[in-house]
């Protein structure tokens, strides 16, 4: 059917609904959407005063981020306003990559027109995800910095015609901040796109030893990658709520 | 870029797609998660501040009653005293008024014998001279009667 080791960099698409193309990776992410809000659902129903063990270590971990967040804000209210993003960034993106060796990811699939294609595929090795979450963390920062400064003084942090120095920084820092969308999108899809390459080859060099644990190394690597994109979605934002340093 | 995007697979229908599938998770744990988790932080918060409240109103009122009864130990204590001083105190005045009645008694049965045999003595004295005049006129007689 298949020989030696194909790596294919894009989703692949695995049919159309009203036009719309649904691809393997969109499909893993109903599913993990599914398991999650799920999940969800039923330990929100479940909670009680008197907390059994796993509410109680929800409970800390949710404590224990609001209080990590407004350390960071500096403002309790602030932590309490973006907890949801970004504990649903962790919690998405963390589920997604432990689950991206989940038996049945990557090798069932449908055969067509003599080519193999998986019917699930972890999202996060999907630029389109990865870029998409970018995109809502680029514009969450924005818009919060526009609604916390003003709009003239967010832009003034971008646009400086104070003086030639200002004016470069200015640049710089707009630069910069537009290559977040890169940074973010591709540091996850690297890191975990990587992860599934190298399995896959060290499956080739060490057939049944070498990649179990690898497959234990890339999950911890998966779970990195997502505290890494929720932190840096939250030095962002507090990187925008903080005022522009005045020129000395 | 266009290539670049095309070697990704990148299309806007598919960035649209996963952007709400994430706003998707982001709605539902918020609403399934979050919500109740911190509903419920906060609920136990404020049961356990009322338990504080709770048990250091109860020391207090404990703290006072305890003072309370001190107080009214001592106050029964102070009263008892005085039941007891007044009670010694009106004994001996009567003890002394018995006295002094017994006394005074005593000086009246004293005077009145005194002057009971302050009469005798004077009546005996009266019929005595009585007799002495009665028995000297009858010896007067006698001699009278003699010598005719």
């Amino acid at each position: 059917m298949h020989s030696g080791i194909t790596v294919v960099l894009k989703a692949e698409h695995l049919g159309s609904v009203l036009g719309f193309p649904v691809t393997n990776s969109l499909i893993m992410a109903w599913v993990v959407m599914a398991l999650l809000i799920t999940a969800a659902f039923f330990f929100g129903r479940s909670l009680t005063l008197v907390p059994g063990k796993i509410q109680a270590g929800v409970e800390w971990a949710f404590e224990g981020a609001i209080a990590y967040m407004a350390d960071v804000l500096e403002s309790e209210k602030l932590a309490r306003r973006f907890f949801p993003l970004v504990a649903s960034i962790f919690i998405f993106i963390a589920l997604i990559n432990e689950l991206e060796f989940f038996p049945g990811v990557g090798s069932l699939g449908l055969v067509h027109a003599s080519t193999f294609l998986p019917i699930l595929r972890t999202p996060t090795t999907d630029l389109n995800f990865t870029l998409a979450l970018a995109m809502i963390s680029f514009f969450t920062i924005e818009i919060t910095g526009i609604a916390t400064l003003g709009f003239f003084k967010h832009a003034g942090k971008y646009v400086n015609l104070k003086s030639p120095l200002g004016f470069a920084v200015g640049l710089i820092e707009l630069m910069s901040n537009l290559g977040r969308l890169i940074s973010f999108s591709f540091r996850l899809f690297g890191n975990i796109f990587a992860g599934e390459v190298m399995v896959l080859v060290a499956g080739y060099f060490l057939p049944y030893f070498l990649p179990a644990p690898l497959m234990g190394f890339e999950m911890f690597i998966g779970l990195v990658q997502a505290l890494v994109f929720a932190m840096l979605t939250l030095f962002f934002i507090k990187l925008a709520i903080m005022e522009p340093h005045e020129a000395h | 870029m266009q290539q670049l995007f095309s070697a990704f697979g990148v299309s806007w229908n598919l960035l649209i797609a996963q952007a709400v599938n994430f706003t998707i998770v982001l709605v539902a744990l918020w609403y399934f998660l979050y919500k109740p988790v911190g509903a419920m932080l906060a609920k136990r918060q404020e049961l356990i501040a009322k338990g504080v409240r709770d048990a250091e109103q109860a020391a207090a009122t404990f703290a006072r009653a305890d003072s309370e009864a001190a107080d009214r130990v001592k106050a029964a204590d102070t009263e008892a005293e005085q039941i007891m001083t007044a009670a010694r105190d009106s004994a001996g005045a009567e003890k002394a008024r018995l006295l002094k009645e017994a006394d005074e008694r005593a000086a009246a049965i004293a005077r009145d014998a005194e002057t009971r045999a302050a009469e005798t003595h004077a009546r005996a004295q009266r019929e005595s001279e009585r007799d002495i005049a009665r028995l000297a006129v009858l010896a007067a007689e006698k001699v009278l009667q003699e010598r005719p």
